[in-house]
């Protein structure tokens, strides 16, 4: 889940960050302030109420079962493992990224956890109800790990956006299924294949918090095998023709962006020492792979016109930022010329044949990278 | 509701903060039993809730809910989808630059 860092509504960050940053800070060391700035959803209630999970008790009560013994309890503890961070020593340029980093993963955590508690405060449906506290409460704690990270960094993240005015939009909950499963599995393939390189080459480890990113990203995966299971309770989620137009939009789109989005950190790579394309496409194979656990049809990554599509994508979405900067008449142009290119590559990388998959009978899987 | 006009309530409602190692969350919940529908505005009144590092808080404060007019509804409704992407996690913020 993504969510803006900047506030929308009726403040700039400028002037929040002048009229909190004294006022919240009480730890002498933070030089910095970020407001945490989550997005406010709502769903269909009612149609989430009425899910019916009898199709797939058995697994269901297994998974919901293990969320609540909560292997990861004692996990998001700082200990002997937690070396110390030369932040003065850090490349500026690395710094800024990897500040950036925790920020959004941070904001993500949150923004998760208000969301899934709102799903649980407002459902009468138990089963779903008990699944989306346990699920609020692992996001909570995962924003709290990342928070002492940054604490440590020197920047303080503030929480006043509570009394700023939010608008609620709205996400059919098919939406919120396609979008959250993706995400959860697509963090899940991201903190596992950095874990398993560092493994491998601990002299890149700059950071402590990696260390800890295997038991983080299982939680990441039993999350999204919830939402795996909930799209099992109505087939026609995952079988409808419009519905698989769906999926395949939603994996062209957060593929692409994953693309643009981490190209766009070369810093942050290079200091794990991490090639971004190779990477980013190991990522989309160990996804897509999991994904055939429910999604009918899976994006040919291999196909020739695919990585040519995400550096066409790319290096639009770089235009559309300069000419954003430029300003004026010039740039207003130049970002509109920008924006249609991206949209064309969007729509090549869409337009790639899919390769069309037979989810197994039985939808649960164990995280094995 | 009016198909253009909006209606506002006040309602009681408790915001818990909690900023702590093992948890960092913010929640508002209507004492009333109030809902918030697409489109609602929602602004908890009085001073920032500053709760600082180690610590939770719950108060009980008024809210002004800005119910969306019909017309608002029916727009958020057809259109919030689109912003799907805001679901979905990167690691990374927009920013092309930082």
């Amino acid at each position: 889940m993504n969510a803006h860092n900047q506030p929308k509504h009726d403040t700039t960050h400028g002037e929040l960050h002048a009229e909190m940053a004294e006022a919240f800070d009480t730890t002498a060391m933070a030089t910095e302030t970020t407001l945490l700035n989550p997005r406010f959803y709502t769903t269909d209630f009612d149609e989430m109420d009425r899910i019916d999970v009898t199709p797939v008790r058995a697994e269901w009560d297994k998974l919901l079962q293990q969320m609540k013994s909560d292997p990861n309890k004692g996990h998001f503890k700082k200990n002997a493992d937690w070396d110390d961070v030369d932040w003065q020593g850090m490349d500026p340029a690395l710094r800024a990224e990897f500040i950036d980093f925790l920020v959004s993963s941070c904001t993500a955590e949150f923004s998760g956890c208000v969301l899934y508690k709102e799903m649980k405060r407002r459902g009468t449906n138990a089963d779903i109800c008990e699944l989306f506290s346990y699920m609020s409460r692992d996001e909570a704690r995962h924003a709290g790990f990342i928070n002492d990270a940054l604490r440590e960094a020197g920047v303080a993240v503030n929480l006043g956006f509570l009394t700023k005015a939010k608008k609620y939009t709205y996400f059919r909950p098919k939406f919120i299924y396609y979008a959250t499963y993706l995400s959860e599995k697509i963090g899940y393939a991201r903190y596992i294949t950095i874990y398993r390189h560092l493994e491998a080459h601990p002299e890149h480890r700059f950071h402590p918090i990696f260390k800890w990113f295997r038991e983080w990203c299982n939680d990441e995966f039993s999350h999204g095998e919830a939402f795996a299971l909930l799209m099992r309770t109505d087939p026609k989620l995952t079988q409808s023709f419009a519905n698989k137009l769906w999926i395949r939009f939603f994996l062209t789109a957060v593929y692409s962006t994953m693309w643009v989005r981490d190209h766009a950190r070369v810093d942050f790579h290079n200091a794990l020492g991490v090639d971004i394309d190779w990477y980013d496409q190991e990522v989309y194979r160990k996804t897509s792979t999991i994904a055939r656990q429910v999604f009918p049809v899976e994006l040919d990554i291999d196909h020739p016109r695919w990585i040519p599509g995400l550096r066409r994508m790319d290096a639009a979405m770089r235009d559309m930022d300069k000419a954003k900067r430029q300003g004026g008449i010039a740039g207003w142009i130049n970002h509109k010329t920008a924006s249609a290119r991206a949209a064309l590559a969007f729509a090549g990388l869409y337009l790639i044949p899919v390769k069309h998959m037979t989810p197994p009978a039985n939808v649960r899987l164990e995280p094995s990278y | 509701m009016g198909l253009i006009t909006k209606v506002k309530e006040q309602v009681p409602c408790t915001v818990e903060v909690s900023h702590r190692f093992e948890s960092l969350h913010a929640h508002v919940r209507f004492n009333n039993g109030a809902v918030v529908h697409p489109g609602d505005e929602v602004l908890v009144h009085g001073a920032p809730v500053m709760a600082a590092y180690g610590e939770v808080i719950v108060e009980d404060r008024t809210a002004t809910i800005t119910r969306a007019s019909w017309l608002e509804r029916q727009w958020t409704r057809l259109t919030g989808d689109l912003e799907f992407m805001e679901l979905c996690e990167f690691s990374f913020s927009e920013e092309v630059t930082l």
